[in-house]
């Protein structure tokens, strides 16, 4: 990861999802959760390796299987003592959304559709592919709304015709340049290239819900 | 050979959607491991947790790695690694050259690494101190599925070598899913003292909620291990026995050693062909 161009740190303060990130004293870097920057009582932490409890559990102690849902938990106030860390800090905040990002503006970005997803599942997720153009339209607009669900800005397709993964969600969901808090604020997007494994899942519930005819 | 210029390592874990203590082992052993400084790069990926498989892809973009190890951190050669982890990661086989020219090396899991046997051996001894073993029964607990033959393999051998020694009264191999059934176990023992191993990467899911209700120990499963503030209260007096039960075997700190080890197999082993080749998807 050494010497990689860190293009998205010059914009200060640089916001990542949910994660405000400002420059320390003596080069350090401070990250906050959004809505504490302007806040003096928070509780210090240091080095990357902090993240990976930080990003845990949400506010009530829950476990957040999935690190771009809109619940990161506050109060907390993470220095650390470089660029190389901040990243490493992210890629636990936020596992590979760097790494996406990086290959998105590079333009080697490859995406996957739902079905192709769905189509590959084997063992208990090999049901999913059964699911229809109606329930999938319904389980993307509710399982990744950006409030409440997930801050990823899709980049997949439901198909490979290019049918839009849900016709229930705004268009700003499927724009690198919305901020998807909703702050309204210049953010580096969480990009989603592919159906994650949560999704997969919720979609065999949703088939093995389906009444058989 | 590995250098710790051009070569990374992307260890591939299971993850849970439901349980904290899923991932951490493999966070833990990827820290160790990077401190050693004996690799470029050290990423983990899991099948239900993030960064996923397909995200493990765009991990190692730095045009200096040329080669990516992967160690699947699994007990056993089954589903997971013969057609999970070969599918998402887009494998060909042993070795998948992707088209930048850098080369993925797909490894053994860590369960097949021959210090099992010793590391099974070390948890049974440290969570009943001083119970003698001659009359004492070993349970190594597996997952056991009907969706690969070879799941239980690993649990299989390990058994028969702890038997082969003769230190414990019995030695048997147990299965949540599949007979013989931990909930079982005493009808299938006879000794005075019971210990329980999981053969298991975490303190997750399975080990530390689902085979407790399974043993009796627990009446539903409890919060998770890393909620709680005792891990165990052992030993547990159950059908007039004496029973502990143990951490999983993946928390033990040398799973890190173990992870090098199988990589350094690989290099070493590159020549020779194997006796059960990974499936292509």
């Amino acid at each position: 990861m050494n010497g990689r161009a860190r293009e998205w740190l010059r914009e200060i303060p640089c916001r990542v999802g949910e994660i405000a990130i400002d420059r320390g004293d003596a080069g350090r870097w401070i990250l906050t959760h959004r809505d504490d920057r302007a806040r003096a009582e928070l509780h210090p932490h240091d080095g990357a390796e902090a993240a990976v409890e930080l990003a845990r559990y949400d506010d009530a102690g829950n476990f957040r299987p999935l690190k771009t849902a809109p619940n990161l938990r506050h109060g907390w106030r993470l220095v650390l003592a470089d660029e190389q860390e901040v990243e490493r800090a992210l890629d636990f905040f936020y596992p590979a959304r760097l790494a996406t990002w990086r290959s998105w503006r590079a333009g080697e970005l490859r995406t996957t559709p739902l079905r192709e997803t769905l189509e590959r599942q084997s063992g208990m997720y090999r049901v999913t592919a059964k699911i229809t153009e109606t329930q999938a339209n319904e389980l993307v607009a509710n399982f990744c709304r950006s409030d409440g669900g997930c801050l990823r800005t899709i980049l997949w397709r439901r198909d490979a015709t290019g049918t839009l993964p849900s016709t229930l969600l705004p268009a700003e969901k499927f724009d690198p340049q919305h901020d998807q808090t909703g702050r309204g604020e210049a953010a580096l997007p969480l990009l989603c290239q592919e159906a994650c494994n949560l999704l997969v899942a919720a979609s065999r519930e949703v088939v093995k819900s389906t009444p058989a005819l | 050979m590995i250098s710790e210029t051009h070569s990374a390592l992307l260890i591939v874990g299971h993850g849970s959607t439901v349980n904290p203590d899923s991932s951490p082992p493999n966070l833990v052993h990827a820290a160790e491991i990077r401190r050693r400084g004996v690799f470029a790069q050290v990423e983990c990926c899991f099948w239900k947790e993030e960064p996923s498989l397909r995200d493990a892809l765009l991990l190692f973009d730095s045009p200096a790695l040329r080669e990516v190890y992967i160690v699947p951190n699994f007990i056993s050669e089954g589903y997971f690694t013969k057609t999970v982890i070969p599918r998402e990661l887009e494998l060909t086989g042993r070795v998948t050259e992707r088209i930048t020219g850098q080369v993925w090396k797909y490894c053994e899991p860590v369960g097949n690494h021959p210090l099992m046997t010793e590391l099974l051996l070390q948890r049974a001894r440290e969570v009943a101190p001083g119970v003698p073993e001659n009359e004492t029964a070993l349970l190594i607990v597996g997952h056991g599925t009907d969706l690969n033959d070879n799941s239980a393999v690993a649990a299989k051998r390990e058994v028969e070598k702890i038997r082969a020694s003769g230190r414990y009264a019995e030695v048997l191999n147990v299965y949540m899913e599949e007979a013989p059934l931990v909930a079982a176990w005493a009808q299938l023992t006879r000794a005075p003292h019971v210990v329980v191993v999981p053969f298991f990467i975490s303190d997750g899911l399975h080990s530390y909620q689902d085979i407790p209700v399974l043993l009796g120990i627990e009446a539903e499963p409890t919060a998770a291990a890393s909620q709680r503030e005792v891990f165990r209260q052992n030993p547990y007096q159950l059908h007039g026995r004496s029973l502990y039960y143990s951490h999983a075997i993946g928390t033990e700190p040398r799973f890190a050693e173990i992870i090098v080890e199988q990589v350094e197999a690989f290099a070493c082993d590159t020549a020779r062909p194997r006796k059960i080749l990974h499936e292509v998807p």
